[in-house]
Formats: structure tokens, sequence, C-alpha cells
């Protein structure tokens, strides 16, 4: 073995310097990831705050007394006034706010006027089903959509891009509710495939709860008898609601991937013989679905805040509609439950999507904190 | 080249086995499926309105039993007694009624219904309210209802008075407003089984649906009885006709629009059951704003209103006489009735002090609920404005209908309402919509405030002999039409949907149980096989 000449060495103690480097390059990356996360939690505390100051003062100001509509219009008014004074109805709206969050904080949103049940147990109850309906229809928005996108965009101008589009137009014209009650009429009158309302046929017993997704619960302890059944009630509902964003996600894919088809490391890439597939899915699809993942975040909280309607049409027993009933009846307690956890969904989401993009595209955080 | 046809022969076999756990579903034997609104509050001292005393009536058993023929009949009391002043009303109890946990009925269970009903004074309580100074419990099968004063249609009103299970409630009080008693069961008894009726709650999913079954141990014979009776929550039209084309839905409730009822009778084997019911529809006049505060503006109104128009809009009604339903005991069937006659309409409002000045008092209609009430409401403007009145329509929300009733002042000039006796008396009615004690509820937003029918309407309710009470009905509804503070508007029927083709009920062959919702029983359905 010959002894290390002096531009060996050279190059070595270059390469360890550069790993040095690299690793503290890194190790600022994910200390950086650290601190914005702690900072957009820090930001969330002020935006449920103020989320949860609007919602009560806004619940509180609209008219109708809801101690009346809680107990009918024939109940005694002496009754009435007794539940008042229990919920405080009847002191400044500041002191209503401070006992209501007090007891938020303490994680009670109090007892729901319609149904008698805590808000929270109500909640667990219904919420469920909606993040069940809400997944499923994530799931279909993503694959459908970007695999349309990336078609239409991989063969532009051809029929393939023809169809792709027109398969978003109709998406992004057609309410979920329409599209629901169309589908319900095929596919559970005409045709008779498919079960028309509620999550699980009548005789189903409904499997032993450990995440309340009954598709999930079901799988996990083998009941393979009730995941086909619970996934044929999801399959409408899910694409009813799924269809508006799988539109979006669609026309924004195929936009994001045809205008980085005209970079100049695709054209290279081509240039080099690597086949137009290994391009498309390596270099082409992670930039490309920035933008996608972008709106992922706000799609996802729609998808549960939507879906009122697609719950009434399929008598699918979820949130959204639990959340309709609160304000239909004025029920203060449900309303400001069901607002505060749609708050934290939406912030959430848009955290988890800035982590995603933050982990496909580090120069958009750069650029963010040389702005800043 | 293997590992292609093994994915291919995997994938084949995936989508089989969904095509083959496509067909069929496993459907009950014996099940009656009701589309209804939701939620029902299944607590007897909580909900009063169509379906939660649907549900009520399935799980609970009352003290009486009402006929088709407006009679009462034993039921959990074998028999009762009525002392001669119509201070005390004593029910001797059958022996040996269950609840569904096996505990027997005893006196002690009536007592306790009773005074958890009035305490939480929510439902149906203002029936007794005022009326039922104590519940005594006698022995182990007598109780005796003390009543404060004469209250003759007592009787009438216990087929709507549901027994519960003490010892149930006693054991799941929680801290509430009621004092001692914390919130009486109230949480408890909103998702549980605390009744004896003829059906018991088998699963209650409370977003859903609520799926009872036949109860065992009832001590009557309902073997013939539907084994389950399911109560599904959803009105959307939609669903409904894909449930009733599937034979999923048995019966749909009373809430669907003319046109979605022409589309379900065009199912094989679905028909439409219609009867008289007890409601009626009303506009309302609040006639303590002007120009309706003149007696002559409100009766230009009810001459110049087309009343066969609005009939012809909501199919099987007919107009109304007066401000009850002719189906109702002791309404007025030779009372006085308007007819549309813009001549004499005009003659009223020369007759009012605010003749020449009507453009200075533009008029509000409110409605909501409905289609066929906004048609009434945009009747009422077009008839108003044919002798000169204007009125304007505006659609509003269920809760500020209620909030807007409470005061004179924000009470709008019309309201569209419907409602109905809510036991088989004109009193029922004739209390509800217009005298003071209601005034400030969306039933009664005339603000009539009229101490002279308060009093009509007190002594008839102090009246213990029916034929006479019946008599002082027929003088207050008089007085009622002669004042015309509303348009009575439509004697308005019930129209349901039902699987004619293999069901057999009785409610849609004409034996209906008036006012208790007691047609919505299913032990008296039959389906057939």
């Amino acid at each position: 073995m010959s002894p290390l000449t002096k531009e060996d060495k050279l190059l070595t103690k270059r390469k360890s310097l550069m790993t040095s480097f690299l690793s503290m390059v890194r190790l600022k990356m994910k200390d950086r990831r650290i601190i914005f996360i702690v900072k957009r939690l820090f930001h969330s505390v002020f935006v449920l705050w103020g989320l949860s100051v609007l919602i009560f003062v806004m619940s509180r100001i609209a008219p109708g007394d809801p101690a009346r509509m809680a107990l009918g219009t024939r109940a005694p008014e002496e009754v009435v006034e007794r539940l008042r004074i229990a919920m405080h109805y009847n002191e400044p709206i500041y002191t209503q706010y401070f006992y209501w969050f007090k007891s938020v904080l303490r994680g009670n949103f109090g007892v729901s006027l319609v149904t008698q049940h805590p808000v929270l147990e109500d909640i667990s109850q219904v919420f469920p089903a909606t993040l069940e309906l809400a997944i499923f229809a994530f799931i279909f928005m993503i694959v459908i959509g970007i695999t349309i996108g990336v078609l239409s965009a991989r063969y532009n101008n051809t029929w393939v891009d023809n169809l792709g589009r027109l398969a978003s137009y109709f998406g992004i014209v057609t309410p979920p509710f329409v599209f629901a009650t169309i589908g319900m009429l095929i596919f559970c009158y005409l045709l008779n495939v498919l079960p028309a309302m509620g999550r699980l046929s009548p005789g189903m017993i409904y499997p032993p709860k450990i995440t309340s997704l009954i598709t999930i619960d079901a799988l996990i302890q083998g009941n393979f008898k009730v995941f086909i059944d619970a996934l044929k009630h999801l399959i409408l509902p899910a694409v009813s609601l799924g269809l508006l964003g799988m539109a979006e996600e669609a026309r924004i894919t195929r936009a994001s991937v045809y205008n980085n088809m005209k970079k100049d490391y695709i054209a290279a890439a081509e240039s080099y013989g690597i086949p137009v597939r290994a391009i498309m899915f390596r270099d082409l699809l992670k930039p490309s679905l920035i933008a996608v993942i972008s709106i992922l975040g706000l799609e996802f909280g729609a998808l549960i805040a939507n879906a009122f309607l697609v719950e009434l049409i399929f008598n699918w027993p979820g949130f959204a509609r639990y959340g309709m009933n609160a304000m239909l009846q004025k029920d203060l307690n449900a309303i400001s439950g069901v607002v505060l956890i749609l708050g934290i969904i939406f912030v959430f989401s848009n955290i988890i999507v800035d982590l995603i993009v933050d982990f496909l595209d580090p120069r958009i955080h750069l650029i963010k904190e040389r702005n800043e | 080249m293997l590992n292609r046809k093994v994915k291919i022969l995997a994938i084949s076999l995936c989508l089989m086995g969904i095509l083959v756990s496509l067909t069929g579903l496993c459907v009950a034997s014996s099940i009656v499926r009701y589309s209804s609104d939701w939620p029902p509050s299944i607590d007897p001292a909580v909900g009063s309105e169509v379906e939660s005393t649907t549900a009520q009536v399935n799980l609970f058993d009352p003290l009486i039993f009402p006929d088709t023929e407006g009679n009462f009949l034993p039921h959990v009391a074998k028999s009762w007694d009525v002392s001669s002043d119509g201070l005390a009303y004593t029910f001797y109890l059958r022996p040996g009624v269950k609840f569904h946990n096996g505990s027997e009925l005893t006196a002690e269970d009536v007592k306790c219904s009773m005074d958890r009903l009035l305490t939480i004074g929510e439902g149906v309580a203002y029936l007794w309210l005022g009326n039922i100074k104590e519940t005594e419990v006698i022995d182990k099968y007598t109780v005796a209802f003390n009543m404060e004063k004469p209250f003759g249609p007592f009787i009438s009103t216990l087929p709507s008075f549901f027994i519960v299970n003490k010892g149930l409630i006693m054991e799941n009080i929680k801290p509430g407003i009621y004092g001692e008693m914390g919130d009486y069961g109230k949480e408890y008894v909103s998702t549980n089984d605390v009744g004896s009726g003829p059906y018991m709650i088998k699963d209650f999913r409370r977003a859903e649906y609520l799926l009872m079954e036949k109860n065992p141990d009832y001590f009557l014979d309902i073997s013939s009885a539907p084994d389950e009776f399911q109560m599904i929550g959803s009105t959307e039209p939609v669903l409904i006709k894909t449930l009733m084309a599937k034979q999923e839905l048995e019966m749909t409730n009373r809430w669907l629009s003319p046109e979605t009822l022409e589309s379900l009778a065009k199912i094989e084997g679905v028909e439409i059951a219609r009867w008289r019911s007890n409601s009626e529809d009303y506009i309302t006049m609040n006639i303590r704003k002007p120009p309706l505060d003149d007696i002559h503006v409100r009766r230009a109104l009810a001459w110049a209103f087309d009343y066969d128009v609005a009939v012809k809009l909501v199919p099987g009604s007919v107009q109304a006489r007066g401000p009850v339903p002719l189906t109702v005991p002791g309404s007025d069937s030779n009372g006085f009735q308007y007819y549309r006659n813009l001549e004499r309409a005009k003659l009223e409002l020369k007759q009012s002090k605010y003749y020449g000045h009507f453009d200075e008092y533009p008029m509000v209609c409110q409605w909501n609920d409905s289609p066929s009430q906004e048609k009434d409401a945009m009747l009422l403007m077009a008839n108003a404005a044919e002798i000169g009145l204007t009125v304007n329509v505006v659609e509003t929300t269920w809760s500020l209908i209620c909030s807007d009733s409470a005061s004179i002042e924000t009470t709008p000039h019309f309201h569209i309402v419907g409602d109905e006796a809510r036991y088989p008396e004109a009193g029922a009615l004739l209390q509800a919509r217009y005298h003071s004690v209601t005034a400030g509820t969306w039933e009664n937003t005339e603000w009539l405030l009229d101490p002279v029918f308060d009093e009509m309407i007190e002594d008839a309710f102090a009246t213990i002999d029916k034929e006479e009470r019946f008599a002082k009905y027929r003088e207050a509804s008089r007085y009622i039409v002669d004042l015309c503070p509303s348009i009575f508007l439509l004697e308005t029927p019930e129209c349901r949907a039902y699987q004619a083709a293999y069901m057999d009920w009785p409610a849609a062959k004409g034996e209906v149980i008036q006012g208790f919702k007691y047609d919505n029983c299913i032990r008296f359905i039959k389906l057939n096989p």
C-alpha cells in the first residue's frame, strides 16, 4: 500500500470538513424545525383563544333565549330561570365567558341543552364517524386527484388530458350533495349495489371500540365481514365528499407538473436517456407536489366542516350534522365545542402540512426566514 | 412473468370477494322502520313533540289508553274513580305489570313519574302544572291525584302521562338544577330504558337511529306485533325514496312535501295514508300592532283571503271553520266561516280608523318550516294588495320565531303557524292559542290578553260534566271567531307513506287514535310475510 500523498491528505481533510459542515447544517435544520413547531404551537394558542372569544360572543349575541329554546315554550318561567342561573346566562357576557373558558381548560365543554349529555361525550360519539368519512374522502381526493393531474400533464393536449380536465371540471361544478343524490339514485336505488345510509347494515354488530373507526377496528380484530360492510357504506359518502377536493388537486397537480416538466433539469435527465417514468416519479413528482400539499391541510379541515349535507343525505351519524343541529337549536355549549374542535383540526393540519412542505423543499422555509 | 400472473390472480380474487359481499344484506324478518325527525327525546318528562312521543308510546305505558272513538280504556290502571267535587282521581293499578328491567310497576312509580314531570316542568308538564296539588300513594296498587281545583279534561290528558321506573331513576341521579333531586335522572333517561311498554331499547345510536325490540314479558298479548321497531333519523326525501323502493323503510313521518309523497306513491306497493288530524294552520295577527289593532282591518283580511287556493296547495286539507278543527271533540261545527269576498273586505276597511292611511302601515308576515307556509304567506301578500294593504313576506328561523314571540313589540304582524290539540278536547287548542297564560310563546302571537276569554276557558276547564264543558268550548270558539285575531286557514291532514303491500296498519284504514300519536303505536301493526 503506497503512502498517502500530500494531495490525498488534503482531500481527506476537505472531505472530513465537508462531512462535519453537513452534519452541522443537518443539526441546524433539525433545531430549526423544533423551533418552528414551538413557534407555530405558541401562535396556535392565540389563534384558538381568539376563536373561542369570537364564537362565544357570536353565539351569545345571536337572537333567541337558549334556556327557553332548550326547555320548550311551555316550560314555566321559574324552570327556565333556574336553567339561566345554572348556565350563568343572566350574568354579563365576560363573566359567562370566564366560567365557560375555565371549564373548557379543564376539558369540560358543558352539557348539551338538546341531548342532555356532556358535549365532549357527544362529540366523542359522533366525531369518529366524520373522521373516518373524511379520511376516506381524503384518500380518494389525493390518490385520484394526483393521478389524474399527473396523467393530464404527462399526456398534455391528448385525449387523456382532455378527459382528465373534463373530470376535474365536473368535480368542481358539482356540489357534493348533488353527486350524493345522483349517486344514491344510481348505486342504491337503480343498481342496488351499495347501501343507502348509516355506517353499518342492520344486523351487523359494531366491533368493540379501539379507534372508533369501524373499518380499522374491524381489520384489527380480523372481522372482514364488518370491514367490507363498513367499506361499502363509506364508498358513496366519501366519494361525494371528496369529489370537489379531488378536482382541485387534479388541476393543481397538472399545472405544477406541467410547469416543472419545462425545467432544464428535466430536459437534462431526458437527454441522458433516463426513462420518462423514472423522471416522473423520481425527479418531477416531489417538487410538483409542494403546491398540492400546501392546500391539503385546509382541504382536510374543510372536509370535516363541509360534511353536513353528505351526512344528512346518507344519514351519517357525524360531527358536522351534530354541529348543524346544535346551531339550528341554539345549543350554545355544543356550538362552542364543535367550532373549537374544528379550529384545532384546522390549526394542527396546517402545522403538519407546513412540516411536510418543509421536508420536501427546505428552501421555502429559508426564504421565509430571510424575509422575516 | 409468474409474479405478474400471481398479482393478476390476487387482484381478481379480491374483486370477486368484493362482488360477492355486495350481494344481499341481512334484514330482520319482522321489523317496522320509520323515518323521523331527529333527535327524539325518549324521556317522557322532556320530549313532547311528534317524534319524541312516537318513541314514548312504544317504550312506556300510560295509566289509561285512548281508543278510536275518543273513549279511554283501562291499561296499567284497571279502573278509576273521580270524587264528586272533581278534586281527587283514584287509580287502581293492575298487579304484575313489569318494567323492562324486571321490577314491578307500582303506585310509587306513578307518583315518582308525576312528581318528576312537574318538577322538571318541560314537555307535557304544562297540562298538569297548577292543576295537580299532589300525587298520593294509597297502597302498592292504588294511587290518587289530588287536584288544586277541578280540572274537567284531566282524564282526557292522561294518555300523555307515561310511567317511569322509580328505582332506576333514583339510582342514576347526577348533580343538577333540581335541588336534592340533582338532575332527576335526566341524563340517564335520555339514552336508557326506564319503561314498561310493548317495546324496549335494543340499540340507541343517538346520532343515527333508535332500535327497539318486542318486550317478551309485556302484560298484553302482542304476539302478532312486529319483532322490532326502528326510528331512523332522517327525513331526507332522496334517502326516504331509496329506502322505500328497496323495502328498507316501512313508514314515513308526517313532514314530507306533497311532491315527495306523490313520487313515493308511484313506488310499487307503497300507498299514502291520509286522515284528518287535530291540526290546523293559521295566519296569526298581532292585534296590538297597528293597523291590526283595528278589528275592521282584521276582518277585511279574513274576507280577502283566497281559501280555495290555499286548500288546493295542501292535498287532503279543508278550509278551517273557526279556531278548532272539527275532528276535535268540543269544536264548533256550526260556527261562522269566512269566504273570499273582496267587496265585503273593502267595506270593512272603510270602517277602519286607518282608512286612507294604510300606506303608512306596511306589515310583515313571517313564515318558517314548510313550502306550503311560504305559499300561504305569498297568497296573503297578494290578497292584501288587492284591497290596498301592504304585506312584506319574510322567511325566518324557528329560534327567531320563538324569540320574537316573547314581546308585543318584536312579534311581527303575521305569522303562519300550524298547531294541534294535545289532547282530544277543543279546550286544549283554545287555551294554547289564545289564553293569556301562553301569550309570548310561538303558539300565541295574537296577544289577545282578553280576561273575558280567559275566564271562559277557565270556567270550561273547571266543569266536570263533559257535555257541559264542550258547550262552553263552543261558546269560547264563537267568541274568538267574532274577535277575528287569526285567519283560520286549513284543517290539515296527516299524510304518510307506508308499505301497503305487506303492512297492515290500522291508522291507514281510518282507525285513528286522535291526539296522542298512538297511531305510531307499533304493537297494532301486522306485517304480512
